[in-house]
């Protein structure tokens, strides 16, 4: 069934950026033959204006893209779950915690191609031949790394997941908040704002307390590490790894309580 | 299968310091057509809503096929609700395909046939469909499947009643007969000829339930008159007259 709802959340997926993600490519690779063409003044035929209103362009595009992805996410889930839609979703014969897994998925497909999509127009716009990335030496470049982080694979890892939940935690305080401002019966909308702020003011306080707590124990003494550099790297990424999944969690089961036993549509 | 197609224990349900429904006891066989009357702010939609899963009842327990509301229910009912439920980008078809990839029982040419007979392009978008047809386009998804429990929440309210005797007739030629059907609404005169009981409901309180047969055998009156006596004769709650 989550395969199911995952087909036509997809749907609106690409009904949403199907034009956007490919402009934004374009814009780029426009700016690459006009704006950034050429390194001397003269290879530069276009006047300043038009290469400034492309580089406005191009901004206005990546600024766009962010906008209508934080706006999708939360649209398809207050619209599609506590609207009017909420009303074909929530009788559909599926389980609230695929509803919302669902809808999570799309969310975090979504920003990693909105991301990935802005990376590559950079690479785009920049003037670079072929024979310039084949001629980056590679080897090396890996060697150097590998000499200050010796355990250069292990580090990209933790990176990559301490982004990813870090993401899905995000998301999740919007959907819990949304949840949350469902129980206020007029001000829902008030409502989510205010636990969404709230939310973060709480996390706030328990990081701040969590890490002070830390460095009062004096953790890294009493655990008699053989502190250098990396481990202390290793340990803040993995930190904040399991820290970002257990909000996660939370976030996750609070929005589908809610969603199964204090649902009430307008 | 269980005995009753609908079971309910002193059912109960308060939004905050407001109660909607107090107490319901009820048992609802199969292969009925089913009238749930009352006034505006009976308790209908919320007893309509406890059974689809929309809602959890405060208090009490209901039981549909022998199950409590969950997947296995709403896999086999079939709801309408009182009001649109989809996204203007849809077209009909799209909510077809929807329809076929989660309910085993929706029949998809029995859609596109009823489309025909009502008159809709399922091939248009909803946003371009006036009103009424997005009515009937809903009408068409929830009757084209062979549900055992069809619950139809005012579906003659917002038509003209050349409409309504259109919209009553589609029902009536498209249910499962196996399956039960509950309409609510308050427009008792309309659908009268096509009940076979009724229930009245009164401040979240059921105060009748019986078969149309016997309402005009014992009280020699038609459902629609003795529903306008009982409502008459009580004065607003709080009106003071």
């Amino acid at each position: 069934m989550l395969g199911k709802l995952l087909k036509y959340d997809f749907r609106s997926v690409s009904r949403e950026f199907m034009l956007l993600w490919p402009a934004a490519l374009v814009i780029a690779l426009v700016m690459r033959f006009t704006v950034f063409s050429g390194t001397g003044s003269e290879s530069n035929q276009l006047p300043d204006l038009v290469n400034v209103l492309v580089v406005l362009a191009y901004f206005a595009v990546m600024v766009a893209m962010f906008v209508i992805a934080l706006l999708f996410i939360i649209q398809r889930f207050y619209k599609g779950l506590l609207g009017q839609e909420g009303y074909l979703m929530n009788t559909l014969p599926v389980r609230p915690w695929q509803l919302v897994t669902s809808k999570l998925i799309c969310a975090v497909v979504v920003t990693v191609i909105s991301c990935a999509v802005a990376f590559l127009s950079m690479i785009l716009m920049i003037p670079l031949t072929f024979q310039d990335i084949f001629n980056i030496d590679f080897q090396s470049l890996w060697k150097n790394l590998a000499d200050v982080f010796p355990d250069m694979v292990l580090l990209l890892v933790e990176l990559a997941l301490t982004m990813l939940t870090g993401l899905v935690a995000s998301i999740t305080q919007l959907y819990v908040s949304m949840a949350i401002g469902h129980l206020f019966g007029k001000n829902r909308i008030v409502g989510s704002i205010v636990a969404y702020v709230g939310i973060g003011m709480a996390l706030n306080v328990i990081f701040t307390l969590g890490a002070s707590l830390l460095s009062a124990l004096n953790i890294y003494n009493w655990m008699d590490w053989n502190l250098n550099y990396t481990t202390g790297v290793h340990l803040v990424l993995w930190l904040l790894i399991v820290s970002d999944a257990v909000l996660s969690v939370v976030f996750f089961f609070g929005t589908t309580y809610i969603l199964k036993n204090k649902l009430n549509l307008e | 299968m269980a005995d009753f197609l609908i079971c309910c224990r002193n059912l109960t349900k308060a939004y905050g310091h407001r109660v909607a429904l107090q107490g319901v006891d009820l048992e609802l066989g199969r292969g009925r057509i089913v009238g749930l009357l009352g006034p505006n702010g009976s308790g209908k939609t919320t007893l309509i809503k406890i059974f689809c899963g929309l809602l959890q009842p405060t208090l009490g327990e209901v039981t549909i096929d022998g199950q409590a509301p969950g997947v296995y229910t709403k896999s086999i009912i079939s709801y309408l609700p009182d009001r649109m439920y989809f996204a203007d980008w849809m077209r009909a078809t799209d909510l077809f395909d929807l329809f076929s990839d989660f309910y085993a029982d929706f029949d998809r040419q029995k859609a596109m046939d009823m489309c025909r007979a009502l008159g809709v392009n399922p091939h248009d978008r909803v946003k371009t469909m006036s009103k009424g047809t997005k009515e009937k386009v809903q009408l068409v998804m929830v009757m084209a499947r062979k549900a055992q429990l069809y619950l139809l929440d005012e579906p003659i309210a917002g038509v003209d009643p050349a409409a309504r005797e259109f919209i009553l007739n589609t029902i009536l030629t498209n249910y499962n007969e196996e399956g039960t059907v509950l309409i609510s609404t308050h427009l008792i005169s309309d659908i009268e000829r096509v009940l076979d009981e009724v229930i009245f409901l009164q401040n979240g309180r059921i105060t009748l339930h019986n078969s149309v047969d016997n309402i005009r055998e014992q009280e020699g009156k038609s459902v629609d008159a003795l529903f306008r006596e009982m409502f008459r004769a009580m004065p607003m709650e709080g009106g003071g007259f």
